[in-house]
């Protein structure tokens, strides 16, 4: 199967930062483990060995940590592609209870810098939010992306809680202002994971955006699959879009020998991220992936 | 929606985090529309004006209830604002959901409860706990008597938001009602008394740390009237919890449940058809149900979609005003219990 330009394995970055879907438990201790950036690197050197070199990355505040012993480091700069998802949304929302949502907006503006910072305030400090969304946006993404500056990153997906407001309000305005700036910004393709695959699909049909990038869960169990996985394997059958696939395993649920082919047996699935936090966890997943990837072409 | 049936007109009063929310799934879903939004903040609604022309916008709830000919309101204020925006809801014959905790204190609710006993309109109060795949799982399990005579139980509520003074109203005692026993923990307290029934008695302590007028450590005692008896921890201000975390472990005479939002653990003696004896673990890709629009959380969308149907067709919903009172008695009661160092009775509270 082509990957349009996509690397076909994507390594996830959940279990670097304490997200495991099926446990929370499991997942603050895989966040204690993974808290020294040597592990995040020594995982990054395992899937280099087993020819995977591109990372999905929440622009959680540790990323920048990950990030900067990248930049250092020529050989893992040239050889690793990233694929940002912004904005880490749990921060925000911790934030919006303790502050408020009007207050996280103004404080990010202010740590824009003094340019920026001041050129929106300028505008009228909060009016400016109503006046230059787009700006403020614009700002915003350019805050998220900082640490990803000077690397190779091939997309940048905007978080599922944000696509699904957008859709769920239909306001595709706000889808534009990812898509434009992604684009001018870093010369990569703009992405969109959702948890609702077929209004995705025919709310983009209805505004005309061509071709999108899709970060949806595909797993043979429907695990995360609204309204329901039958719906979403009609989503993809003639989808003109391409496909990343997350939750392929339903959080550990399934193991990769059954959980790719169901994947790759759907149409418009390129490219497969996946969370790994052993060597030996990483070789089996990918080599079931490679397996049944193959098999699909 | 049947053929030929309007969407519901919907309002959203409080345009934060959960007003933001409720719009979107209400927007989203095809039984309703979003038609007006009431925010006092400037420059708020105005944004989301620019980008839906369509959508009327208020900086008062009031002219917005008079004017919109809504079915169906969500209160999404500050919680001091919670029962006089009910009220103008019910006066003006219109259903609504309100956030949760319903009210800073029990008896801001009482002209609540009276004005829906005289003129009943569709209501829900939004704990939302009770629409996550697993609490509905072992609520099913506690009611089937699967677990015999029901012993003790431990529950806790932790997430790691607060470790320095907080902004804002949710800090500030006279709209908040209180801190973290008063707003996230109400959820734990309305699963308790889903699960088991009304509370005889509780015992209570609370604790400032970084706040200087609300609680960040809350710890209670609860006798309910079946005999269950056991404890309630809670904090917004321990480590390692990156969203909010309940768990309750219930102790019977034939074994024990243990949920949290990842999974069930149910171990019993004895098979209790369609239980099995020993261990039955269901984790949450075992329970998963799709929703027919998943924003911030499907059991948001099964709550907002139980709310509007109720509107619709006049159906059940399983947490409203009446239920969320008990809630208010036992956290009031908490508060006193700590403030007076002794044990508080339930019906003394109300």
């Amino acid at each position: 199967m082509s990957t349009n330009g996509l690397d076909p394995i994507v390594l996830g970055h959940n279990s670097f930062f304490g997200v495991n879907h099926l446990s929370r438990k499991h997942g603050a201790s895989r966040e204690a483990m993974f808290d020294d950036v040597s592990a995040i690197v020594g995982m990054m050197e395992s899937a280099s060995a087993l020819d995977v070199g591109a990372m999905m990355m929440s622009t959680h505040p540790r990323a920048a940590n990950v990030t900067d012993v990248v930049r250092a480091s020529a050989e893992l700069r040239n050889r690793w592609s990233f694929y940002p998802l912004l904005p880490y949304i749990t921060k925000y929302i911790r934030q919006a209870n303790e502050k408020g949502m009007v207050n996280i907006v103004l404080d990010q503006i202010k740590h824009a810098g003094w340019v920026q910072g001041l050129s929106i305030l300028a505008r009228g400090g909060l009016g400016a939010l109503t006046r230059d969304y787009k700006h403020v946006l614009s700002t915003l993404i350019g805050l998220e992306l900082a640490p990803f500056s000077d690397l190779h990153v091939k997309a940048v997906f905007l978080h599922d809680v944000l696509t699904d407001l957008a859709l769920a309000l239909d306001i595709p305005e706000v889808l534009e202002v990812h898509i434009t700036e992604i684009g001018r910004r870093f010369g990569a393709r703009a992405g969109f994971a959702t948890k609702n695959l077929p209004l995705l699909r025919s709310r983009f049909e209805r505004y005309g955006f061509k071709s999108p990038l899709v970060l949806a869960q595909i797993n043979k169990i429907g695990f995360g699959m609204n309204p329901s996985r039958t719906a979403c394997e009609q989503a993809l059958a003639g989808f003109d879009g391409d496909v990343m696939a997350m939750g392929t395993l339903a959080s550990g649920f399934l193991r990769p020998a059954e959980a790719f082919p169901y994947v790759f047996s759907q149409p418009n699935v390129r490219s497969v991220v996946v969370g790994v936090s052993t060597a030996s966890h990483a070789a089996e997943t990918f080599a079931a992936i490679r397996q049944y990837h193959v098999a699909a072409t | 929606m049947p053929a030929g049936a309007h969407p519901l007109r919907v309002g959203v009063i409080g345009f934060g985090k959960m007003g933001l929310l409720h719009a979107s799934i209400a927007n989203g879903l095809e039984i309703s529309e979003l038609v007006a939004a009431a925010d006092p903040t400037a420059g708020v609604l105005e944004s989301l004006k620019r980008l839906k022309p369509k959508l009327a916008i208020y900086d008062d709830f009031q002219p917005m209830l008079a004017e919109q000919q809504l079915d169906a309101v969500f209160i999404a204020s500050p919680t001091h604002l919670h029962t006089p925006m009910a009220l103008a809801c019910v006066e003006t014959g219109v259903a609504f959901l309100v956030e949760k905790p319903l009210s800073p204190r029990v008896a801001d609710a009482m002209s609540l409860i009276a004005a829906l006993r005289e003129r009943p309109v569709a209501n829900v109060v939004g704990y939302m706990a009770r629409h996550i795949d697993t609490f509905r799982k072992a609520r099913e399990i506690v009611s089937s008597g699967a677990l015999g005579q029901l012993l003790h139980f431990e529950s806790t509520m932790y997430v790691s938001q607060l470790f320095k003074p907080g902004q804002g109203w949710r800090y500030d005692p006279r709209s908040s009602g209180g801190g973290v026993l008063m707003t996230q923990n109400s959820h734990l307290v309305d699963l308790l008394l889903w699960f088991f029934g009304p509370i005889e008695r509780v015992t209570g302590h609370v604790k400032r740390v970084y706040s200087e007028q609300v609680d960040d450590f809350a710890h209670a005692v609860f006798e309910f009237k079946s005999g269950l008896s056991g404890y309630m921890d809670t904090s917004w201000s321990v480590r390692h919890h990156r969203t909010v975390d309940l768990s309750i472990l219930v102790h019977g005479q034939n074994g024990t449940l243990e949920v949290n939002d990842d999974d069930v653990r149910l171990f019993i003696d004895e098979g209790h058809p369609p239980y099995a004896a020993g261990w039955t673990v269901w984790r949450k890709p075992d329970l998963f149900e799709g929703v027919s629009l998943d924003v911030g959380g499907p059991e948001y969308t099964r709550q907002d979609e139980e709310f509007l149907r109720a509107v619709a067709a006049r159906g059940e919903v399983a947490s409203d005003v009446e239920s969320a009172v008990r809630v208010q008695q036992v956290i009031e009661a908490i508060y006193q219990s700590s403030a007076e160092h002794r044990a508080v009775s339930i019906e003394a509270a109300a």
